[in-house]
């Protein structure tokens, strides 16, 4: 584990400092009012200048003994990564001096809350759907499964999130569907859909929490109309997997001299698929979840630019354009670590899920 | 129809005929099949089909009509081509959308091909190697390929690209880099019980040599499930590409893929949808094709299932 996101710093690192040139490693801690004497000082801070560059032009145009070695420079970078220091955001349209941390956590609560909403919706469509495909074993609903998995598999994400927006928002909400079209909040760009951003007060980050904790219901509820198209996107276009795996273990499971001896014992159906059958059918499952949350958080760099979601995923497209190389680091490191942990928490779970297992 | 069965005849061949014949009962995966056989023919014939190099052309007189009778939009002002033929419209830059639809299947498919097929020669590769070899050679290629799996591909991709430069080269090492490690896993998974067999062991007592009992026996015997998976990956690649040159990775905004045309309709989604209609539909069936005849092929291939 620790390997990992040591392994992946030092990937991340000879990406960003070895391919591109000094400047931008630079840029994100410059204020615009210092001069080439600020820079150069503050290029040797950050490890990336030597000690004997003459000036800031030289250090631009990269003379030789101007720059640090490059695993030289990876203690510095290192030490600015482990404690927070990520410099100054370089996306455009925020005002002030907001640091990059700050910018992409706050931002990070929307797509935290997006694929939180989508992980459920995944899992409460392809759990039951899995159990359905297995018990109906090459009947009808085990087709129709199979085409909703493979299809949500195939799909690309932007096409089955643009035909959404068309079919909710232009057809039903013109012809009038009562409910959604009330509040408009179904346009999805969230210009529209949060109204009011300021009337909550901030406990979690995470907007709907928030809005829940400060009893603000029409925030709450158009946040949540707003979560409803995206979140579905990236729930259908990930179910698959999980059908699928739910579905073979369960097949496996059914075909157990337990189950046969559950069903003589005069138990009902329900009784032997849910108590009996789904707790070991479900191990398998659980082991791709830690797979489940890295689709769903690549997913969600897509469903965001669909939707205008004002997630990370979005902001990093900016990012690439203004070449704001910290909030990408940021992204991929505060990613990888999410999936790591997640990794870790399948394995402990799983050992306290099926006890035969011991490390 | 005669039913061929597996006492039928011997060896290879019978086994190829009952695949066959497998193929052929099942309408899903006949249905992959055609899909794939019938992308891969227009991939081929694209260049006679199409001027290959008319993407250039810009029309600006014929930004974003539509003048196919067989489709109402049901949107107000939808501007008509007047009497020129667009079956599926035309594009922000005026070029007809089926003829760019056209030209684009060729670079979709060859970068997905370049992608699975690299990926194939490095998973057979390192993956033989870690499990043949097994001991510190495996723990390191194994971590190795951990480090990649831990981040979303997609992310990776986009930091590579934005770092190196946005080409079509450049898109296609960008998805490889995310898309070997999963062969590395799946190759070692097979030649580790493979290496097991007996006759592995008997050519080691002949005398054979590492790379010869590897490269020639356990591998050549271990890879039919590796290129089953390939199949079915080349639709996750076309997905993964199309994604990446819709949010804006692309060498140039005219460029003919998939991805990018949809690029282009995301911002005329309720003026021009048939701009994201068509291309996303395009990619959705391609990659469809090659998900159904991979499924089926795997069925197909299951010793259980068959036997």
């Amino acid at each position: 584990m620790t390997f990992v996101l040591f392994a992946l710093s030092l990937l991340i690192f000879y990406l960003t400092r070895g391919l591109l040139p000094p400047t931008t490693a630079l840029a994100p801690y410059i204020s615009p009012r210092i001069g080439p004497e600020g820079k150069l000082s503050l290029a040797r801070a950050l490890g990336v200048a030597t000690d004997s560059c003459p000036s800031y032009a030289a250090f631009v145009s990269e003379e030789s003994g101007c720059i640090v070695p490059l695993w030289g420079q990876y203690y510095g970078w290192l030490t600015n990564v482990l404690t927070g220091n990520w410099g100054f955001t370089l996306l455009p349209g925020i005002t002030g001096t907001a640091t990059t941390w700050h910018v992409f956590f706050t931002r990070f609560a929307y797509t935290a809350e997006l694929s939180i909403a989508a992980a459920l919706l995944t899992i409460v469509i392809g759990i039951p759907l899995g159990i359905v495909s297995a018990t109906h074993n090459n009947k009808l609903p085990d087709h129709a499964s199979r085409i909703i998995s493979l299809g949500g598999y195939s799909v690309p994400q932007f096409w089955f999130g643009a035909m959404l927006q068309i079919l909710f928002v232009l057809y039903i909400r013109l012809n009038g569907f009562g409910l959604l079209s009330a509040t408009g909040a179904l346009a999805t760009a969230c210009g529209i859909c949060f109204t009011n951003p300021g009337s909550i007060t901030s406990y979690t980050g995470l907007p709907m929490l928030d809005a829940l904790l400060s009893f603000n219901v029409p925030f709450f509820w158009d946040a949540l109309v707003a979560l409803i198209l995206p979140a579905l996107t990236l729930a259908i276009t990930s179910v698959g997997a999980l059908t699928r795996i739910v579905r073979s273990s369960m097949v496996e499971v059914l075909k157990q001299d337990y189950i046969l001896l559950a069903r003589s014992k005069g138990l009902a159906e329900s009784v032997v698929i849910y108590k009996h059958a789904l707790r070991n059918a479900i191990l398998p499952a659980v082991t791709v979840s830690g797979l489940l949350v890295a689709y769903l958080l690549g997913g969600a760099v897509i469903v965001e630019i669909v939707f205008s979601w004002p997630g990370v995923g979005n902001a990093s497209l900016a990012a690439a354009d203004v070449l704001d190389i910290n909030f990408l680091e940021l992204y991929v490191l505060v990613t990888a670590v999410i999936i790591v942990v997640t990794n870790l928490i399948v394995d402990i779970l799983y050992s306290i899920v099926d006890p035969r297992i011991r490390y | 129809m005669k039913t061929p069965s597996r006492q039928d005849d011997s060896g290879r061949y019978a086994d190829v005929k009952y695949s066959l014949y497998l193929i052929r009962r099942n309408p899903i995966v006949l249905a992959g099949f055609i899909i794939s056989i019938v992308s891969v023919l227009l991939a081929l014939l694209s260049p006679l089909l199409v001027t290959p190099g008319s993407w250039i052309q810009e029309n600006l007189n014929l930004r974003l009509c539509w003048n196919n009778g067989a489709l109402n939009w049901h949107i107000a002002n939808v501007f008509d081509c007047g009497g020129s033929v667009y079956p599926l419209g035309t594009d922000e830059y005026g070029r007809s959308l089926s003829k760019m639809i056209i030209l684009a299947i060729p670079i979709d498919l060859q970068i997905a091909l370049e992608v699975v097929l690299f990926a194939v020669v490095i998973g057979v590769f390192f993956g033989s190697i870690a499990a043949y070899q097994g001991g510190i050679v495996d723990e390191a290629i194994l971590r190795i390929t951990d480090v990649f799996l831990a981040v979303p591909g997609i992310l990776l991709a986009i930091v590579l690209i934005v770092v190196v430069g946005r080409s079509l080269p450049v898109l296609t090492f960008a998805v490889l880099v995310t898309w070997w490690p999963f062969y590395v896993r799946l190759v070692r998974s097979q030649v580790l019980s493979e290496k097991e067999k007996p006759y592995v062991e008997r050519l080691r007592a002949m005398g054979a040599g590492y790379s010869r009992i590897l490269f020639r026996h356990v591998v050549p015997n271990s890879i039919y499930p590796v290129l089953v998976h390939a199949t079915l990956d080349i639709g996750s690649v076309i997905l993964t590409v199309s994604a990446l040159t819709f949010i804006g990775l692309t060498p140039s905004p005219l460029l003919p893929e998939l991805g990018n045309l949809a690029n282009q309709g995301i911002q005329y989604l309720f003026t021009a949808p048939w701009l994201i209609l068509f291309p996303g539909l395009t990619i959705l069936i391609i990659s469809l094709g090659f998900n159904l005849l991979g499924d089926g092929i795997r069925d197909v291939f299951d010793p259980r299932l068959r036997r």
